[in-house]
């Protein structure tokens, strides 16, 4: 077996991030600790930045920087495709994930473990859908299509529909589901803190299958696509 | 007979309704090399990336030792680089360059981007040369902006790999680049690609740039009379 560099090492020579991201969520984490020491009931409040720029920084986008050759060495590497795909999407969403963590770690030392809204399923499920759907949908796009594509949507969302609100759980019948389902869809933020019960799971549902499903097809791409140099087409 | 390393037959690559080339067709045995010839977009990059499994062809077969492209990166062990450009700008060199083996290849530990671009050319030519152990080298435009001592250690690296059993597939639109330095040369032209054994060239010594250029006049001759006729 000839040597090859492993993924994981080939991403953190050649981040998925710009450090500026990086550094975004180092002050973002900082004011959050500050925020959650001072006053634990705010903790669900500090998730609402970091779910935002972990939108943007799992958009992070996979074909440009393959097109420019830039991951030719790892391409050529013998690594399957798809290992080369989840590790450049794992490395993406790393910032905003340990972000989360350690925010939940300090909120629950601010309550004694008494409070643990951070790691609440609502909060569990917001961070799943900002860190799949973004990437997602940039895997083929420039960086941070996927964030400003979504910002896009929630705001036509609101404008042309009307302001997002919190989900009731008590819908009974589909038709009752679909603009909960489709607030949790464009704005994850609405069950941040929250237990979900069995409705408001059935709400977030759609959503998270929508970004399983998204999540195959990157995959099922980046496993079978051709990537043509830039310059040669 | 020594068996082919890396074996195509009636490769046809196109983007989108672009056809690039058409029915290409060599073989390259273990220790021998093929020099790719062609003017501007005649498709030797995108030869260089199919064979690398960068690019699924529209039609036709390869086989590197005898397996898929894809499948033989992870068993025959490919070097591919296509040039300074495809060098992240961002990152450090020495960072890039440990990327190859795990080896120093530069202690420069300034962006890749901030490097003179024979320099950047280098780095990512030792990089992919580093690894080891290689069956397959697929170098785009490799002596491009190399000073003569750089060359000059492609020359022998290159020699080095070959003799070791590796094949080399080196593309170039100068012909004193390849010339006297492969086994083999394919013409790649519009709508026309041609295999010329060296010895068919020039038996008796090492093939000239100048006798590549009448190969190559003679054969771009021959493509445009038979679109004339056609």
């Amino acid at each position: 077996m000839p040597h090859s560099v492993s993924p994981l090492r080939f991403f953190r020579v050649v981040p998925t991030q710009p450090t500026l991201i990086v550094w975004t969520f180092v002050v973002v984490v900082a004011i959050g600790i500050i925020t959650i020491v001072r006053e634990p009931s705010r903790s669900a409040d500090m998730m609402v930045p970091v779910l935002l720029l972990q939108l943007f920084a799992a958009s992070s986008g996979f074909e440009v920087p393959a097109r420019r050759g830039h991951y030719d060495l790892l391409l050529t590497s013998g690594h399957r495709r798809v290992s080369i795909g989840l590790v450049h999407w794992a490395t993406s969403i790393a910032p905003g994930v340990v972000a989360w963590l350690v925010l939940a770690v300090v909120e629950a030392a601010a309550t004694r473990g008494a409070d643990r809204r951070l790691l609440a399923s609502g909060t569990c499920a917001a961070m799943a859908l900002v860190s799949t759907m973004p990437w997602a949908i940039t895997v083929r796009l420039p960086r941070f299509s996927g964030g400003i594509g979504w910002l896009l949507v929630l705001t036509l969302s609101t404008s042309v529909l009307s302001p997002v609100n919190v989900p009731g759980p008590s819908a009974s019948d589909i038709g009752e589901w679909i603009r909960p389902a489709w607030d949790f869809l464009v704005y994850p933020v609405v069950f941040v803190g929250c237990e979900l019960d069995l409705g408001e799971g059935l709400i977030a549902a759609p959503a998270l299958m929508l970004a399983l499903a998204a999540m195959l097809a990157a995959c099922r791409w980046v496993s079978g696509a051709s990537v043509p140099l830039e310059a040669a087409q | 007979m020594t068996p082919a390393a890396v074996s195509v037959r009636d490769l046809t690559v196109q983007y989108g309704r672009r056809l690039v080339f058409q029915e290409v067709s060599f073989d390259i045995a273990a220790g021998q090399s093929l020099g790719v010839l062609g003017p501007n977009g005649s498709g030797k990059t995108t030869l260089l990336r199919t064979l690398a499994g960068c690019l699924v062809p529209r039609s036709g077969d390869i086989r590197i030792g005898g397996l898929m492209p894809r499948d033989a990166l992870t068993r025959a062990g490919v070097a591919y680089f296509a040039g300074d450009a495809t060098l992240p700008g961002s990152v450090r060199a020495s960072r890039w360059g440990s990327l190859g083996n795990g080896d120093v290849v530069t202690p420069d530990r300034r962006p890749i981007r901030a490097l003179s671009r024979g320099t950047r050319q280098l780095l990512g030519l030792r990089t992919v040369l580093g690894r080891q152990p290689l069956g397959l080298v697929l170098l785009d435009e490799p002596w491009e902006a190399l000073d003569p001592d750089a060359a000059r250690w492609l020359t022998t690296t290159l020699e080095t790999k070959r003799d070791r059993g590796a094949a080399l597939v080196l593309s170039s639109h100068r012909l004193h680049d390849l010339a006297g330095f492969c086994d083999s040369y394919l013409f790649l032209l519009p709508h026309h690609a041609k295999v010329v054994h060296a010895h068919d060239i020039s038996p008796t010594s090492p093939v000239t740039a100048g006798q590549l250029a009448e190969v190559f006049d003679k054969l771009r001759g021959g493509a445009m009379s038979l679109r004339a006729v056609s």
